[in-house]
Formats: C-alpha cells, structure tokens, sequence
C-alpha cells in the first residue's frame, strides 16, 4: 500500500457524521480506531482531505507507510470526533483549527466570532501501533493513555521504575514475583501516569513521574441507580505526592480500562467542582468504536471494555 | 528553541550527510527545507562550530540504541537528523531510550532536557556536553 498525503482538487462526498451531544458534567467520551481495520485507500486519501497542509506534512514526514497511517488516523480521528459534537453550528471537521498551549498541550482554536461562543470541550489524544484514541469531557480537562497489552519493555522494569517510579511505586513492582503480572502491572502504571501527566497539560518536565504516586485503593461505593441502593466494592485510582503523600491532589479521577482485550487505556479528568456532591461520584463513561464516516459502535458495557480501576459508570 | 545547540543543528547535518559511513536517505526526507544553497555542495570541511557538534561515534552509539529500541528493520534509515517521533517512538519509547543512553554512557538526563530532545543530533550533543562536563 503506497500511502501518500495529497490534496485533492476536488473532494469526493463523504457521509455527513452523526451529530452528537456534547458530553455531561463528570462524563466522558471515549472513541477509537483500530487501524488494522481500516484497509481501504480510498478511505485513507478522503481522510487525508480533511488535514491542514501542515498536518499533512507532518504525516508525510513519517518513516513508512504504517506509521504514516498512523499519523493520519490520529489527525482524522481527532478532527471528525470534535465535529460530531454539533453546538450551535455545523462543525466541518475540515475546517477546524488546533493550537498548543503554552505547555504544549494540543487544544482547537475556535473561531473568534461574535455570534459564536465555543463549546467548552476538552480532548486528548494516544496512540500505539494497533489503536488510536480521543478523549472528550466537557469543563474540565482529559489525559488519556494507551498501551498494548503485549507490549515489552526493552529496560529492566525494577531499573526503570527505581529511575523514573515513586518509590511507594517501585516497592509494589518489586514485590509482585510473576515476571509477566509485573509486566502487566508495569505497564498499567505507566498509563495511568502518563494519563494524569497529560491532563495537568504541563509536560513531562513539570510533573516528574518520580514526584507523585499513583495506587489503587479499595473503596465502597453507593448505588443510587441500581434497585436496592446496592452497595459495590470498587477499586479506586488515587494520586498522591511523593514527598508529601497526606497531601491528595483529590480532584483528579481515573479510569483504567482494558479494551478490546488488547490494550490498556488510561483516563485522567479533572472532577467538576460546579457539579460537587458526594466525593466517590462515578465517573460517567461512553466508549466508541469507530471508523470516522464508516461505523461507529458503542461498546460501552461490552466485553470491549473492562474496568480495571476507578468508579466508573457505563 | 534560541539555544546555540538548535542554531548549530541547522547547518551540521549537511555537513555529516557526506560522510562516506552514512546511509544516504530513502524515501520521503525528514530533513526540514531550509535552504542554505552555498552549503550544501560543501562535502564537510564547511561547518560553522557555534557549538561543539557531537562526534560521528556518538551519533552511531545513539542510533544503534534507538534502532534497538524501536526494532527497526536493518534497512530503515536512522541518521543524525531523524527525529524520533518520525521514526515512531510513542512516550514509553523515547523514556526507554533516554535510559538506554544513560546506561551506554554513564550519565544523568534530567526531564527537562530529554523532553527538549526530539532528534537523534540533539540527543549526541546533549550527550558530549554532559561527558564533557565529567570529565571537566
């Protein structure tokens, strides 16, 4: 497959996206790709159609066509996922324009019009070789993380976590015997890491991995929407300062998930305070399968999506 | 970035892309187009020193940890100027070669200045200023 990034002088009609609502107060969205499935070229080149010059180019500068097609899917992903969520106006995902912030942080620039005012929607994006992945929240701000499950780590995993873990982090690694659960284990740390990073939207420079901890807490939580009131056992995701670990940085929510029995995903929201209530509100989840003016299919309490950790609500 | 490094990276690269050891280019060039028309026929005796470019040793060292790390095929083409998101390094990846770097040569990274790295050049120059400031 020869893929290229071109613009074309004319555009092909694609199918209009389904319009969505934006996500509620403490709810996210989750949607992705996984690019093994999207095989057709002609697919491909339509969705290059939708990135700026300069995206294209980045594309392009990506060595092979796999990750040039990673490149382009991240983009396409990012691009018609913003336009689903129709406001006051139809959203061209063509159309939209990104920006860093002053960290970095990618975010859209949205048009500076006096009879539009911009939805106040957050994003982050992740990918690995076999998924790519936006986030989306409303008010607050999203990190998100993937990882194969498979994957291998090249570096020792005690070397690494005593260079860049906490060391409350290093201590749990070193006790688990399983080189393969450690692994695991490893990994799901460091998504959850990265995730949390990500949504601080600071960079990696502003939050050494080293200064924070993040662990799992057993944690009961009250039902309300269930008949009976019930009461779960959920395992709640925590972060907690190094030095300082009485010092919960609590308006921070995980998620850790394993979707399609392939990858660990990673999401860190900040908690609403307009919103407020009870301190273990669950966080709201809505995950997606897609493949942008192709399909989109809600997997949200499927086998597709397994919870791992955090109070989640799908 | 207004470091002297970053000036330097510019002009080097098309100094060290004559080097009879490299692999010429394959494919798309990841090289950014900014033309400095008089230099580029210059085999390398042209080269403006504002810093101390790394040595082609180091560069190899770094290159041989990044193909290692990223498990390219023998043929794909890793040179000083290859940026290591072009050649799909994700996060994990490039924290995994940092280390790598810091194992093969004895030295420290901070966060800082592994996030300002994004080729392979600005890793082998970060590098010699740290051993040189060792061995000072």
């Amino acid at each position: 497959m020869n893929i290229r990034c071109f613009p074309r002088k004319f555009s092909s009609a694609l199918p209009p996206l389904v319009p969505l609502q934006l996500p509620s107060p403490m709810e996210t969205h989750l949607w992705y790709i996984l690019p093994n499935e999207v095989k057709s070229v002609a697919l491909l080149n339509q969705y290059s159609e939708l990135l700026s010059p300069c995206e294209r180019e980045n594309v392009n500068r990506m060595g092979g066509d796999q990750l040039k097609k990673r490149a382009l899917l991240a983009r396409a992903l990012v691009r018609t996922t913003i336009a689903r969520y129709q406001t006051n106006c139809q959203m061209n995902p063509r159309s939209l324009k990104f920006r860093k912030n002053i960290y970095g942080k990618p975010e859209v620039e949205w048009k500076n019009d006096d009879n539009f005012s911009p939805p106040p929607l957050h994003f982050n994006i992740s990918h690995t070789s076999s998924m790519i992945a936006c986030g989306v929240t409303v008010n607050v701000p999203i990190g998100i993380d993937v990882e194969g499950k498979q994957r291998k780590i090249k570096n020792d995993i005690i070397a690494f976590a005593q260079r860049y873990f906490s060391p409350c982090e290093v201590k749990l690694l070193t006790a688990i015997s399983d080189s393969e659960i450690q692994r695991q284990e490893f990994i799901k740390l460091w998504t959850l890491k990265e995730a949390y990073v990500k949504a601080l939207g600071k960079g990696f420079s502003a939050v050494p991995f080293k200064t924070f901890t993040i662990r799992f807490k057993a944690s009961t939580i009250r039902c309300f929407h269930l008949p009976g009131n019930s009461v779960s056992e959920a395992s709640e995701v925590i972060v907690e300062s190094s030095d300082d670990p009485k010092n919960l940085p609590n308006n921070w929510q995980f998620a850790l998930l394993e979707v399609a029995a392939s990858h660990y995903v990673a999401i860190c929201t900040e908690k609403d305070k307009i919103v407020g209530g009870e301190a273990n509100r669950p966080m709201k989840l809505t995950v997606r399968k897609t493949i942008p003016f192709v399909e989109d299919v809600c997997v949200s309490g499927t086998d597709a999506v397994l919870v791992l950790g955090g109070i989640i609500e799908q | 970035m207004a470091s002297l490094t970053g000036v330097s990276l510019k002009l080097t690269p098309l100094s060290s892309s004559f080097k009879p050891t490299q692999v010429p280019f394959l494919g798309v060039s990841n090289v950014n187009s900014v033309s400095f028309p008089s230099l580029t026929m210059r085999p390398g005796s042209f080269r403006i020193r504002i810093s101390c470019a790394a040595k082609p040793e180091t560069v190899d060292k770094v290159c041989k940890i990044v193909r290692k790390q990223l498990a390219l095929p023998a043929d794909s083409s890793v040179t000083g100027e290859s940026q290591f998101a072009a050649l799909g390094a994700d996060s994990l990846d490039t924290v995994e070669i940092v280390m790598g770097l810091e194992e093969e040569f004895g030295i420290t990274l901070e966060e800082e200045s592994a996030q300002s790295i994004s080729t392979v050049q600005d890793a082998a120059d970060l590098i010699e200023k740290l051993l040189e400031k060792k061995g000072a």
